[in-house]
């Protein structure tokens, strides 16, 4: 039987740690199951400084020592995907994707899942949040879009 | 500490730029924290939104502040900084003598020394918040305050465009849905 591929977006947030602990629950004591961690990151403001002592040149200067949160991002993921071997999940069948996105999550999403041909996805749901009014619910966008997989909720 | 000014109008431009570039408030929101950190030479930037009905702030885009404080917990309007339903900006000079603060103890552990809370407003309402965070105690120049405030009410702006926007999707999709055999 082929293994069951579950493809898990994941924010850091505290409801990620909700999703994190269902997949844990609910697949972590079946065989044949593959669980790819995703993580999509907004890359650096792009600057144009044309004066290299301007303002703006050394704004540009200042900006490529942030990348720094980037690097403490993907540690972070590391140790997920750690958690998940630590709760029995084999460590060849647990693997992470930290990318870099130009547009919306929810796209990002939806191309990742259709590039590897996953069978499950699992994201998760807050009602009542109002950031979704300003950038739109990626749960919403996400189930729409997608066709022949499993997608599991988690409020 | 520091009491010159950071914010000329070549870094307005780039911020403002920022805004009017972008058509996805959550990228919009995390681009402009990242210059504000990189202008200001502080330690982070969040913009929030304020939601009437939780009573709470949510993180629509940050920068610079760790996993574990971002997840530190709700913030509550009326027990995080106090003023933001007064339209007024608040600058805890030093996090380590304020009682403003909800989480004070997690701010002093995150390296926190100073923050400076904006208010953005639309239409006389408080639809979020600015909040800026430096390493150490910070005495921010009335005019960096006066450019933040300009900021924060064109990002006031941005966000009730793409509100307005994401509804005109919602319904163009809702339409797009019915079948022509209903329209017969």
């Amino acid at each position: 039987m082929d293994a069951q591929r579950i493809l898990l977006p994941y924010n850091f947030s505290s409801n990620d740690q909700k999703t994190l602990a269902f997949v844990i629950r609910t697949f972590g004591s079946l065989e044949n199951i593959d669980v790819t961690l995703f993580h999509a990151f907004t890359p650096l403001s792009e600057i144009e400084a044309s004066d290299h002592q301007s303002a703006t040149a050394k704004l540009k200067r200042r900006l490529s020592y942030l990348t720094q949160e980037l690097t403490e991002r993907e540690m972070a993921l590391q140790e997920v995907r750690q958690y998940l071997i630590g709760k029995g999940f084999h460590r060849d069948n647990v693997r992470y994707i930290f990318k870099s996105r130009k547009g919306e999550i929810s796209a990002a999403i939806i191309e990742q899942t259709k590039e590897e041909d996953y069978d499950i996805i699992v994201l998760n749901h807050r009602p009542g949040k109002v950031t979704r009014f300003f950038t739109g619910s990626v749960f919403a966008k996400v189930v729409t879009a997608l066709r022949d997989i499993t997608v599991c909720i988690v409020s | 500490m520091q009491t010159e000014d950071r914010i000329n109008i070549d870094i307005f431009k780039v911020v403002t730029r920022a805004i009017a570039e972008s058509n996805n408030l959550e990228i919009m929101a995390k681009h402009l924290a990242q210059l504000l950190v990189g202008a200001l030479e502080i330690k982070g930037v969040t913009i929030f939104a304020t939601n009437v009905e939780t009573k709470e702030l949510e993180d629509l885009g940050s920068f610079g502040l760790s996993i574990r404080y971002m997840n530190k917990g709700p913030i509550h309007i009326n027990r995080s900084i106090k003023s933001v339903e007064k339209h007024k900006a608040v600058v805890v000079k030093d996090v380590k003598n304020s009682d403003l603060l909800q989480y004070s103890a997690d701010a002093i552990q995150e390296g926190i020394g100073a923050i400076v809370s904006v208010p953005i407003a639309f239409g006389g309402r408080v639809i979020g918040v600015l909040r800026l965070y430096h390493h150490d105690i910070w005495n921010i120049s009335d005019r960096d305050l006066d450019s933040l405030f300009v900021l924060a009410e064109i990002i006031g702006l941005a966000m009730m465009y793409a509100r307005m926007n994401n509804a005109i999707h919602d319904v163009k999709d809702i339409v797009g849905d019915v079948h022509d055999a209903w329209l017969e």
